[in-house]
């Protein structure tokens, strides 16, 4: 990466000489090969160098941003980020910018995947569709990001991070599959096998039948799985969620609330996902447990929840991009613990009778409380009878309290799978979910859709 | 910024392109959230740099740099043009034809959004907020937003088009909680508020300060509201509601990309098929739907799309039946129908996608009251939510905020937690009246997702009340 990132948060802490001030800098290069009907379509490079400062004064906190990083655009930025705090209220309690803090060494760089170019992204798009017997859709997507955090506290964060993706559709009218695979190392995801999954998927859709809305047992594989959790984790898992009582954990730590089988964490650190040191307060990620074989144990936190809370809690570091400040901190990095289950064949023995869904689709969140969640089943439904994968089935509707879908959970798979929660919009800042498959003694449909393929 | 662009559009044609486009753009954006009587985020953000498109040996390359110079320009011309060759393509790709054209346009507006300054933005915030307090509202939120885009647009066909667009939005929440019960209430809209191109004078308009203790009062009511029933039932949807219906089951269906499978990885497809043109009964003889980018102040107004394609207002759905879909200029010519002008890209670090500009539900006849009246026993549903579409926008299934019961032509109790659920054309049938132009009115959402990588767009909707038979309601966990 052309520019050193560390340099430019420096330049834009002198340039707010005088004020307390946390200087962020994202550096992107990334190129992602989006490709339709098995021709890449849409591609497109990112480069892009952003700087965020945040300037305290009084305990009154302004944010501004830029993408110019010359001297006099770091200054004009340094006085609109001191305008926007003369513009702010003091917050009784505001427990001022970080102190320096000892950062955790974590993995997540690889100097293959960085030097990806446009031709080796395309090349890899093309290994993903020519590994597919039908047409494929999806991407291929490598990526670099450096992070820098410096403050007037003597803040002093650095971390560079890779991430590549391949995501696959396979379809034609009457059939279709997905699969996909995340990592930060360069030979951890392999486009053919992501399209060959895909497309075998597919083949097995064709002729799907339909069933009648009802509870069903189910077996998820991580795809959907990680998009549940995730969807849940919005309200649930986030410090906000728990002061504001919208979090199902609410008022129920330390109680039993999902099968003792389930243990969630949220884990920056761990080398299986897209690991990550610190938060943007420059805080050092802790891993946080927030179920414990079936117990609430606890939720993610930042400086400002932690102090807001006034009982003794302190940052985990979860802190968001100061722009996203008011949502608080959230669980960027969950991992759900594997179980003792060695296939999803044996997953479905478990179930017996009932439904494996392969991915969702447009999750909507209906009761924060509850935990209740809806969205479409798509891309390789299928019913599983006497233990086993059957015919398959239509897209179908689900609307699921998540906490009840865990409350009686026949097994978990040993394995578990990185699942990139990140959709790229924005700056490129990778997450990702690490999950196993998971089976389930109630699944709620509660319609139906229509059939597989384009 | 014409410099900059014309020297990129004249790197890519050198390099081999056939087409390219390059759009320099420079946004600035204000946001102040207040939550709880705290400031939680006062901002002051601005981006800017080059995107330029290429059509190279028939395939697609885009590329961006953030230099707005010479330099900048040709560096992300040559890169696009790398990645174009890269990707390869299955022959040559024809665009409909497109006269020249050359244009300014800026927002109409009468109190620039910047001028106003940031510690009064705050200060409106804390105000609105103030209404919204109540016994049993536990999280109280205001937030204001201006956005100014500033875009040229030079292209390789001869297009020079300069562009200023200037958006204003602001919204009210108030969140009750009880032992086990989370009610919300929002003002003018769910998720984000409600923005107009438009100055300060529509967030002046919108009036968050006398709307609040209605708000609030709603919010805490709901907890002790009953839960709305389940059944088939006849419905009456507020605009706002109606306008997220438009959205999710007529907007992105319609959008030719994904009709062709171009979003099938991500957002997914349609239930259309281009050869469903003309013929394609979509509802019933009481749905109009309109796309129109020259509505004032909606957020998909503009005077040229991001291909250059000059603004029009053209009928998409008329008396149930679909007329057009929404376009670029390849797919337009794919289809042999349409000229494009619904492309639209999402910053100057992403590629046009077609996106909605701003879709209409024209108005029907008469007033809310009407279409009560013409209910014995029903329910009215009134702001969204939650919401959920399948891939191909057929099944769906929407929360509201708050319910009533009509009995009798006549509202009822508050009801909680109502949801319903459809099959797109089936629930489009049911339609049996829509409000008059008096019941109309817009709303912009600054949500809509698409692409990968990922695209926000920023789109209005209008929208009356409108009823419609044989519902399902009340769908549970």
């Amino acid at each position: 990466m052309s520019t050193d990132v560390r340099e430019v948060a420096g330049l834009a802490l002198d340039a707010a000489k005088g004020d307390d001030a946390l200087a962020i800098v994202l550096g992107e290069n990334s190129g992602l090969a989006r490709f339709a009907s098995s021709e890449v379509h849409q591609p497109t490079l990112i480069e892009n160098c952003s700087v965020v400062l945040q300037v305290v004064r009084d305990g009154k906190i302004g944010t501004a941003s830029t993408n110019r990083i010359d001297s006099e655009s770091l200054a004009t930025l340094a006085q609109r980020a001191g305008e926007a705090s003369d513009a702010a209220v003091a917050e009784e309690g505001f427990p001022g910018l970080a102190p320096p803090q000892q950062l955790p060494e974590v993995d997540g760089w690889d100097d293959e995947l960085a030097e990806l170019g446009p031709e080796e992204q395309a090349r890899r798009a093309r290994a993903a569709i020519d590994a597919s017997s039908i047409e494929l859709f999806g991407f291929f997507t490598s990526g670099a990001t450096e992070l820098a955090i410096a403050s007037s506290t003597g803040v002093d964060a650095y971390q560079a991070m890779t991430d590549a993706t391949t995501l696959a559709v396979a379809a034609n009218d009457r059939e279709s599959g997905y699969a996909s695979g995340t990592s930060w190392r360069g030979n951890g995801v392999d486009p053919a096998a992501v399209g060959r999954e895909a497309s075998e998927k597919a083949q097995r859709t064709r002729n799907a039948t339909t069933i009648e809305p009802a509870p069903y047992r189910a077996v998820l594989e991580p795809y959907a799985f990680a998009d549940l959790i995730t969807y849940f984790s919005f309200d649930a898992f986030g410090a906000n969620g728990l002061l504001e009582g919208r979090s199902y954990l609410a008022g129920r730590l330390d109680e039993k609330i999902v099968d003792e089988k389930v243990s969630i964490a949220d884990d920056g650190l761990d080398p299986r996902g897209l690991p990550k040191g610190f938060d943007f307060e420059g805080v050092p990620k802790q891993r946080v447990q927030l179920i414990e074989n079936g117990v609430a144990k606890g939720v993610v936190w930042d400086r400002t929840s932690a102090a807001r809370a006034g009982d003794g809690h302190e940052s985990t570091g979860h802190a968001p991009p100061p722009v996203y400040r008011q949502y608080g901190p959230l669980a960027f990095g969950i991992s759900v613990a594997g179980g003792e289950v060695d296939t999803v064949e044996e997953l479905c023995e478990l179930v017996g009778d009932g439904i494996y869904v392969t991915r969702l689709h447009y999750l909507g969140i209906v009761d924060p409380r509850e935990g209740v969640i809806t969205g479409m089943t798509r891309d390789g439904t299928f019913r599983i009878r006497d233990g086993k994968i059957a015919e398959p089935l239509v897209n179908l509707r689900f609307t699921v309290s998540v906490p009840q879908m865990l409350q009686d959970v026949p097994g978990l798979s040993r394995a578990t799978t990185l699942v990139n929660t990140s959709d790229f919009y924005g700056d490129r800042y990778p997450t990702a979910a690490l999950v196993p498959a998971i089976a389930t003694a109630r699944f709620n449909i509660t319609g139906v859709g229509s059939e597989p393929g384009l | 910024m014409r410099d900059v662009c014309r020297a990129a559009v004249d790197a890519a044609v050198g390099a081999g392109a056939s087409y390219a486009d390059a759009r320099a753009v420079v946004r600035r954006s204000q946001g102040v959230t207040t939550k709880n009587g705290r400031v939680e985020n006062v901002s002051d953000l601005e981006s800017e740099g080059i995107g330029v498109r290429v059509l190279v040996d028939g395939a697609w390359g885009f590329s961006c740099d953030r230099r707005l110079d010479e330099s900048g320009a040709r560096n992300a011309a040559l890169r696009a043009c790398a990645f174009a060759r890269a990707a390869g393509g299955r022959g040559e790709k024809a665009l409909a034809p497109l006269a020249a054209a050359s244009g300014t346009y800026r927002t109409p507006m009468e109190k620039d959004p910047f001028a106003v300054s940031l510690g009064d933005k705050v200060a409106l915030c804390l105000r609105a907020e103030e209404g919204l307090r109540h016994a049993d509202v536990k999280v109280t939120e205001a937030f204001v937003r201006a956005l100014r885009e500033h875009k040229f647009l030079f292209t390789s066909d001869g297009a020079e088009i300069e562009q200023e667009l200037v958006e204003t939005g602001a919204g009210i929440d108030a969140l009750a909680v009880s032992d086990g019960g989370f009610q919300i209430r929002s003002y003018p809209s769910a998720h984000s508020g409600s923005s107009s191109q438009a100055g300060w004078e529509y967030v002046e308009g919108l009036g968050l300060e006398r709307e609040a203790p209605r708000v609030g009062e709603q919010a805490a009511a709901l907890l002790r509201a009953d839960v709305c029933p389940s059944g088939v039932m006849t419905v009456v949807i507020d605009a706002e509601q109606m306008e997220l219906q438009v959205h999710e089951s007529v907007g992105h269906p319609i959008e030719l990309d994904r009709v062709y499978g171009s979003e099938a990885s991500y957002a997914g497809t349609s239930f259309l098929k281009s050869t469903d043109l003309g013929s394609l009964r979509y509802g019933s003889d009481k749905m109009n739907i309109t796309a129109d980018s020259t509505t004032p102040g909606g957020l998909g107004t503009f005077a040229f799309d991001d291909e250059g394609v000059p603004a029009r207002r053209e009928p998409i759905v008329v008396e149930g039946v679909l007329r057009n879909f929404l376009t670029s200029r390849e797919t337009a010519e794919r289809l042999g129908a349409g000229a494009g002008g619904s492309m639209r890209a999402d910053g100057w670090n992403r590629m046009p996608l077609i996106r909605m500009t701003n879709l209409h539900l024209d108005p029907g006849e008469g007033s809310f009251e009407d279409l009560l009246a013409d209910v014995d026993e029903g329910i009215y549903l009134e702001t969204n939510k939650s919401w959920s579409i399948d891939d191909k926008r057929l099944n769906f299934q929407f929360g509201t905020q708050i319910a009533w019961e009509i009995k009798n032509g006549k509202l009822g109790r508050m009801l909680r937690d109502a949801t319903y659920t459809g099959i797109t054309p089936e629930f489009w049938g049911s339609l049996d009246a829509v409000a008059g132009p008096e019941a109309w009115h817009m709303q912009g959402l600054t949500n809509c997702g698409k692409g990968q990588p990922g695209q926000g767009a920023h789109v209005s909707h209008g929208a009356s009340p409108a009823r419609f038979r044989n519902v399902q309601v009340g769908v549970k966990a």
